[in-house]
């Protein structure tokens, strides 16, 4: 049964409109409510949680920044989706500038990944990973949104500012792409 | 992985994509298509594959650590408010020195022409003076394009 609170609970969109207003804790509110499913998107593009860390804080940065840009055409998920989008790229293009002799999961060829070893289910998790890290940013996106944000063509279309039709074929060849470099969990 | 020709029509079917027609449509040619059976089940695995991969939640540290970044915002906001006043006030002040360059210019040239010039450039007025409609005759005549 719902609590008083639970009914009283503000929208995103309201929130939004407190922080406009000058009300910061309610932008502190909107913060717990997404930090979480976009640490797990970050996690997913960028493959590890330091640099997860950096994009979502830069997310509600720009996020709090461009509040008046706002105009609640897209949910404040899809639009806070949106932005973290655009750091992970930015924030990749950068790392990318950086590079030297690190060498992380994001560096792993094709090639690189290892054999079949489906009785571990945490080399299954490394091989995984890194064959997404081996696929192009937009393809990448594009498999994390669906499979692993569980998003429709519709909302990705919306968030990537790409036609559905796109969504479709991008996702079509990432997978195409997947099945060849995990064939042996596939079968 | 198949040749089928239905095959780039999966993906968007397994994850339910397809208008109702396509999907019946679809759906009785994968019955008799063991290519096509064969795909959607490795789409499954697929699915499954990446999703054991887990999702990471963020530990209440780095959580805290998110909550304080928002406190240095509004100087941030202070900080980009000015970038974009010391921007608009260059932009302006570009803008002012190019039209005041171009006025300046515009004016010596009108300033340079002579009164006899003017007049012989000026459309023909039967209400010239006769110096004027001297000095477009010769101006026309010199440029091949008097009267016959």
């Amino acid at each position: 049964m719902a609590t008083e609170s639970d009914r009283w609970q503000p929208t995103d969109v309201e929130l939004v409109n407190k922080t406009r207003k000058g009300d910061h804790s309610a932008f502190h509110e909107l913060m717990d409510r997404h930090a979480q499913t976009l640490f797990a998107l970050a996690v997913s593009l960028s493959g590890n949680a330091a640099d997860a860390e950096d994009i979502v804080q830069e997310t509600f940065a720009g996020a709090f920044r461009g509040l008046g840009a706002f105009q609640g055409r897209a949910t404040v998920k899809t639009w806070l989706t949106r932005i973290l989008i655009r750091q992970s790229a930015r924030h990749h293009r950068s790392a990318s500038k950086r590079k030297t002799t690190f060498v992380s999961l994001k560096e792993t060829s094709h090639s690189d990944v290892r054999g079949p070893s489906p009785q571990s289910a945490a080399d299954a998790r490394i091989d995984v990973t890194a064959a997404i890290k081996t696929l192009g940013p937009e393809h990448q996106e594009v498999v994390i949104l669906r499979e692993i944000q569980g998003l429709s063509y519709e909302e990705m279309a919306e968030i990537l500012e790409i036609p559905r039709g796109t969504v479709e074929s991008r996702l079509f060849r990432a997978r195409r792409e997947l099945q060849k470099r995990l064939k042996e969990y596939l079968g | 992985m198949t040749d089928c020709g239905q095959a780039d029509r999966l993906s968007a079917y397994y994850d339910g994509e397809v208008s109702e027609a396509e999907r019946a449509s679809l759906e009785e040619h994968i019955r008799g298509c063991p290519l096509c059976a064969v795909e959607i089940a490795r789409l499954q695995r697929l699915s499954r594959l990446i999703r054991s991969t887990g999702q990471m939640e963020m530990s209440s540290q780095a959580l805290e650590r998110l909550h304080q970044s928002l406190d240095l915002q509004p100087k941030i906001a202070i900080l980009h408010m000015v970038e974009v006043f010391a921007a608009a006030a260059a932009a302006i002040l570009v803008a002012s020195v190019i039209w005041l360059y171009a006025l300046s210019a515009t004016r010596e040239a009108s300033a340079q022409i002579p009164e006899w010039e003017a007049a012989a450039l000026a459309a023909r007025n039967p209400s010239a003076s006769v110096q004027e409609q001297l000095a477009q005759w010769i101006v026309e005549d010199l440029s091949g394009k008097s009267e016959q």
